[in-house]
């Protein structure tokens, strides 16, 4: 199974947490990890813990913002969603990350 | 300023750490709850779906750990968690931490306090623009003694203001108390007499009106009479910030000056130390001075002190080298006598710049030397303090070597280690320093009012010793290198140790120790010198001290109190004046508590003197006397022998011919083995017959041998003074004297300026000022350093001992006698006393010279007080040894092996 996954690019977690946070609203750190292996097909080998210190990250950087609240099952959980700053943020990561996938597109295709 | 952001969250974090992490636990048991929930829907078991759920998630310790260190700072964490385990360490031996502390303080409050007056004193600039372009200017060659002459007389320096080349501008002034007039009479204000340029020079700018030019620097002042400019302090006190001061007049010593100006409180002239209230024109001098006129007197008066500003790109030697070329031009034109133009074509007079960024301040004259012994005597007090603390916490960290080698042991890298002692000591240090840069300000305030106001005499001194950034800087860098000294030097030792060797040895290191034990020894012995070098100098400043107070001055200075009566401005003249002198003399007299009471022209320790050229023939060989104006009883009010011959009356009057008394030394020049009483002497023509001879009595400086002196009664002044000392033998409180003595000048003379009272027990405090102010915290230093170095021997020593407790408990299972135990750990400190007193003794013989120039009638190598020094040390070595000698041979060998 674990064969072809790729672990996580630092940096590149962050831009799916706030991407799957644009598209799903608020949601807890368990439902975010689940839709970030599903998106991906579950190809990345995400240790589901690891995305806790980057939800912290984005939180002290002011990105996102927490709040206690009560899952489906009446779980009482933290919910994740996006701050203002973290919407205008999520277009100027975006734009990063194309930038770099483009450069280095440029060189997987380049004629040797 | 994401990053200013994401610190402060962490830092806020790090205060909350328990109710963060009980919030990350809930978290995170959500987070499997859920998955688990999840499971199970898929059709798992419900022990599967847990296992699945914790295997997905990763590891549940290390994402904490993770979102920990994101969380907080870890390296902060950590410094926090080493100052609350230094702050425990240190609260569980109160005793060693008592006395870390106090040592500290002392050592730092001290220098701090000195340092912060040398600042004042000596370092601190003038708070004017480009104070780096001035320059102070005095004379080489002017005064008889070598000395460098920084009082300039008024014609050379007008002379001087009109040639200025190297300058921008020179400026003269004078600082002095101003009689002025206020609502209720004449009072003294501090004021400084300024020439033209002065506020040019200084670049002073008035919050109000405008400053002092050339224009109102003339012979009778400007166009309006004499102008004036006020601080704003002043202002503030006299007019209450009126803003129409402007035009107003003061009458200072009977005169009018126009206000024409107020300056910022900023602003404190040339003399930091004697900051002035009034300004006004140099050529005012006469009509302030009354009846006095230093500009008429021309080349016999000195007493301008010049500091001029430097063209900007203009350097102080090439500034030097116009002023010696101009040297003599400027003598020419101002007419000086012959005899300083022969010197000055000899090169030997010639004008010198000096940089002048401080001010100039006679004070600093008086006080650098003794401040730079002291501060010598500080640094050296600091040294030892933090040797000896340094001493202390190595003991204490060998005594925790098996806990620090244990730690090692389980994987503590030296680093942190290092890093745990290291904020060991800073904490020492940071709290050592705190307390003594509190203390500091009330030590250095009692040491200017102690030494320094006093011997600035009838000007009132402000020195203002309050924390700048030159002392905040100096107690910043004495903190830190103490830290590295005391903490860092016992951090690397007490970690550089091999490991196996720790713990494998155990408590038994005894015999692979005593090899390793040399750092600490010379640090002790260090210290050793360092306290009897400071006991040898204080004991040599206090020998020099008693033996000035001992001195003979000729005269019985206690309980004779001078009172300084000012008739300038009373319009009484000749016989009334002399009449008035005689009542006030009857009057004081019969006050209660006066045993005699007399007037003189001058006081023995007055720092004033008057002198006469004498011969015994008409227009023979002359020789020079100095002299004084007294009146009948002086003598016996000051006790100074009568040798021969009668005393003046009262009615020796200008009719009854001139007469003289002589002191020994006068005598043994003029009539060498012959009988003086009834020849006569002459001044130019003028015969005047010796009725008296009386012993030597010190004159003017107590410093000075007697010289030859002549007394004049001032029954026969045709031209009587109206300023006089009255001076009187008195019994009990001299306030009370000081109160009546005032009493009856103000009922005798309504307007007259409030008589101000010295006694002569107060002179001579005065003038030894600063032999006092060395000796005094000579003595408190050592003094300091022999606790010190006490409580530091006691330490080191007592902790070995405690270490060697199991092999002192085998030695005396094996039959060794107590006394032998007693011996056996007395040595060890003897040893390094010893060492540390030839070290001690070396270095006092060695710097003896540089002392000697201190010292009066005790030389720097004087056996007595070496011998006694080495004494006291060993005294006080030996207290501090025998104690934990003599508990280490109470040890029981059943309790001490026991303990293994």
């Amino acid at each position: 199974m674990g064969e072809n996954k790729s672990d996580v690019l630092q940096g590149t977690l962050d831009l799916m947490v706030l991407k799957t946070l644009e598209s799903m609203g608020a949601l807890h750190g368990y439902g975010i990890a689940r839709r970030i292996e599903q998106v991906s097909g579950n190809t990345l080998s995400l240790n589901q813990g690891t995305i806790y210190p980057a939800l912290l990250r984005l939180e002290q950087r002011g990105w996102i913002k927490a709040e206690w609240g009560l899952s489906e099952t009446n779980r009482r959980a933290k919910f994740y969603s996006l701050s203002r700053t973290g919407r205008r943020q999520i277009e100027r990561e975006t734009e990063n990350w194309e930038r770099v996938a483009a450069t280095i597109a440029r060189f997987l295709i380049s004629p040797r | 300023m994401d990053w200013v952001r994401i610190f402060l969250t962490r830092c806020a974090a790090i205060f909350r750490r328990k109710k963060l992490d009980a919030e990350l636990d809930e978290e995170l048991r959500a987070h499997i709850d859920l998955a688990i929930a999840e499971n199970i829907e898929r059709g798992l078991s419900a022990e599967e779906a847990r296992t699945t759920a914790l295997r997905d998630f990763g590891g549940i310790t290390q994402t904490r750990e993770a979102y920990r260190i994101q969380r907080g700072l870890p390296w902060l964490e950590q410094i926090v968690r080493d100052v609350r385990f230094a702050a425990r360490q240190l609260r569980k031996s109160p005793g060693f931490t008592l006395t870390a502390i106090l040592t500290l303080t002392l050592g730092l409050g001290a220098n701090i306090a000195i340092f912060s007056l040398l600042n004042a004193l000596l370092l601190r600039p003038l708070p004017v623009p480009h104070a780096d372009q001035l320059a102070v200017l005095y004379i080489n060659g002017a005064s008889a003694d070598g000395q460098p002459n920084y009082s300039f007389n008024a014609p050379l320096f007008r002379a001087l203001e009109k040639h200025h080349d190297a300058f921008q501008s020179v400026a003269g002034f004078e600082v002095d108390r101003f009689q002025v007039r206020g609502s209720s009479g004449y009072m003294p204000v501090s004021g400084s007499l300024v020439s033209g340029q002065f506020f040019e020079t200084l670049q002073g700018r008035p919050l109000l009106g405008r400053a002092l030019t050339p224009a109102d620097d003339q012979p009778h002042g400007g166009s309006t009479g004499f102008a004036a400019v006020i601080t704003e302090g002043l202002w503030q006190s006299w007019f209450h910030r009126d803003p129409h001061v402007l035009g107003r007049t003061l009458i200072i010593a009977g005169a009018p000056f126009t206000v024409v100006g107020v300056m910022p409180k900023s602003f404190i002239g040339a003399d930091p130390i004697h900051p002035a209230a009034i300004y006004v024109p140099l050529w005012a001098e006469p009509v302030v001075n009354a009846p006095y006129n230093n500009i008429a007197n021309g080349y016999s008066s000195w007493w301008i002190s010049v500091i001029a500003r430097r063209n900007p790109g203009v350097s102080l030697e090439w500034a030097n080298a116009s002023l010696q070329a101009t040297t003599r031009s400027l003598l020419d034109e101002s007419q000086a006598p012959p005899r300083w133009i022969k010197e000055a074509q000899a090169h030997r007079f010639v004008l010198v710049a000096e940089p002048g960024s401080k001010g100039f301040t006679y004070l600093r004259m008086t006080f650098a030397k003794p401040l730079y012994v002291v501060s010598a005597l500080c640094a050296a007090m600091l040294l030892l303090a933090c040797l000896n603390l340094a001493s202390l916490l190595m003991a204490r960290a060998a005594a925790r070597e098996r806990e620090l080698a244990t730690r090692l042991a389980m994987g503590a890298t030296r680093r942190r280690l290092v890093q745990q002692l290291l904020v060991e000591g800073l904490l020492i240090a940071l709290i050592g320093t705190a307390a003594g840069a509190l203390a500091a300000p009330v030590v250095s305030r009692a040491l200017v009012s102690a030494f320094v106001a006093q011997s600035s005499g009838y000007m009132a001194a402000v020195v203002d010793t309050s924390l700048d950034t030159r002392v905040l800087l100096f107690v910043a860098s004495a903190a830190i290198a103490s830290t590295l000294l005391i903490g860092l030097v016992p951090a690397l030792r007490a970690t550089s140790r091999n490991l196996n060797e720790q713990i494998k040895s155990g408590v038994q290191t005894v015999f692979t120790r005593q090899h390793r034990r040399w750092l600490p020894r010379l640090l002790m012995s260090v210290q050793v010198a360092l306290a009897l070098i400071l006991v040898i100098g204080a004991g040599l400043l206090a020998t020099s001290l008693t033996r000035l107070y001992g001195k003979d001055l000729g005269l019985d200075a206690k309980s004779v109190a001078d009172i300084s009566l000012d008739l300038a401005q009373q319009h009484i003249k000749g016989d009334a004046l002399l009449r008035w002198y005689r009542a006030y003399d009857e009057a004081v007299l019969h006050q209660p508590g006066v045993h005699a009471a007399s007037l003189a022209f001058l006081t023995p320790l007055g720092n004033r003197a008057w002198s006469d050229a004498f011969s015994a023939a008409p227009n023979g060989a002359k020789y020079e006397l100095y002299t004084n104006e007294i009146s009948p009883d002086y003598f016996a009010t000051l006790r100074i022998p009568f040798l021969a011959g009668r005393d003046f009356a009262w009615n020796d009057t200008a009719a009854t011919g001139n007469k003289i008394v002589l002191n020994r030394t006068a005598v043994r020049i003029f009539f060498p083995g012959a009988n003086a009483i009834g020849q006569t002497m002459y001044d130019g023509k003028t015969p005047y017959q010796v009725i008296g001879v009386v012993g030597d009595a010190v004159y003017a400086s107590i410093h000075r041998a007697p010289p030859a002196q002549v007394y004049f009664p001032i029954t026969q002044d045709s031209d009587l003074s109206p300023y006089i000392f009255a001076v009187i033998r008195y019994q009990g409180s001299p306030t009370a004297l000081a109160d009546a003595a005032r009493h009856l000048a103000v009922k005798m003379l309504p307007e007259i300026p409030a008589p101000v009272m010295t006694t002569m027990s107060g002179d001579i405090d005065n003038w030894l000022g600063s032999e006092r102010m060395m000796a005094m915290l000579a003595v408190f230093f050592a003094a300091c350093a022999l606790l010190v170095t006490a409580i530091g021997l006691y330490g080191t020593l007592a902790y070995t001992t405690a270490r060697r407790t199991s092999e002192i408990g085998i030695r005396i299972a094996l039959g060794a006698q107590r006394r032998q135990v007693v011996v056996m750990v007395f040595r060890e400190n003897a040893w390094v006393a010893l060492c540390g007193s030839l070290l001690g003794l070396a270095i006092a013989l060695f710097a003896a010279r540089a002392l000697a120039s201190f010292l009066y009638g005790v030389s720097a190598r004087d056996p007595w007080v070496l011998i006694s020094s080495v004494a006291v040390l060993a005294l006080i070595a030996s207290a501090a040894s025998l104690i934990p000698a003599i508990r280490a041979a109470r040890i029981e060998p059943i309790t001490a092996l026991r303990a293994e």
